[in-house]
């Protein structure tokens, strides 16, 4: 059988949309069937994708709205992050002590860490972050997720300091980072 | 422009979301003053190590030979 150039080209993103998917869904067996949905969905309504224009963007489209709509109500875990003031300043301090890359001696650990802290972030921002990750520009990630682009940037703003501060307690708890007394915010 | 409004910035600068005017008018409060530049530093640190560490998970073998034989069934079905 030829291969179908869309089939094909829509298959080069698996591995994007798959590893978006499972930080989404926070459960591989979720993961690979939003992923099958996606692909499913893609391919019955082809006949509406431009050709020329962003097939990842359109495929990214078809994930987020298949997770909001439908996988979302039996998430596998619920979010665990509590949305309490973050003082950024306090953070910034914070991050300066962690940076650059002496957040763990140990690489793999150092992945973990940051795949954990972002599967916990509360979902729009998870969902929000992880298309950032993708490359997607606000404008992009405003219209897969149907929200106005100043919303991207506070969500984008907020989920970056609630993944910092987590970074930070986890590298705290490790002894990484000196345990101390909260530094009082700068003037 | 002042530190105040260079930080509320940052992000848009390093996503690359600024008009190019105000993407030069960043840059060059960056080129004069070290507090800014060291913050915009960590910020790009920070987001590079999310990035990277999203990357390396790959979708499992199973998984594409399913998808490819559902579709190829989509494909044979009558529309």
């Amino acid at each position: 059988m030829a291969t179908d150039p869309f089939e094909s080209e829509a298959l080069s993103f698996l591995d994007a949309l798959y590893r978006t998917a499972l930080r989404m869904t926070r459960s591989e067996a979720e993961a690979e069937d939003l992923v099958q949905e996606t692909y499913i969905r893609a391919f019955r309504f082809r006949a509406q994708f431009t050709p020329g224009t962003n097939l990842k963007a359109w495929l990214f489209r078809i994930l987020t709205n298949t997770f909001i709509n439908e996988y979302r109500r039996k998430a596998a875990r619920p979010d665990t992050t509590e949305l309490d003031d973050v003082d950024e300043s306090i953070l910034y301090r914070h991050m300066r002590e962690v940076s650059p890359g002496s957040s763990s001696p140990d690489p793999e650990a150092e992945v973990s860490e940051v795949k954990e802290a972002l599967e916990a972030l509360p979902e729009k921002f998870r969902t929000t972050l992880l298309l950032d990750v993708e490359g997607f520009s606000y404008k992009e990630i405003a219209e897969m997720l149907e929200i106005p682009i100043g919303t991207v940037m506070s969500r984008l703003h907020r989920g970056r300091k609630i993944l910092q501060r987590r970074l930070y307690d986890v590298a705290r708890d490790r002894g990484i980072v000196a345990a101390r007394a909260m530094p009082r915010p700068a003037d | 422009m002042d530190c105040a409004n260079c930080l509320e910035r940052l992000y848009a600068y390093l996503d690359r979301e600024l008009a190019p005017v105000e993407r030069r008018e960043v840059r060059a409060h960056l080129d004069d003053c070290a507090g800014c530049e060291d913050d915009f530093v960590i910020e790009q640190r920070f987001l590079d190590r999310v990035r990277d560490c999203c990357q390396e998970d790959v979708a499992p073998t199973e998984l594409r030979t399913r998808i490819v034989a559902r579709l190829r069934m989509e494909n044979d079905a009558p529309r």
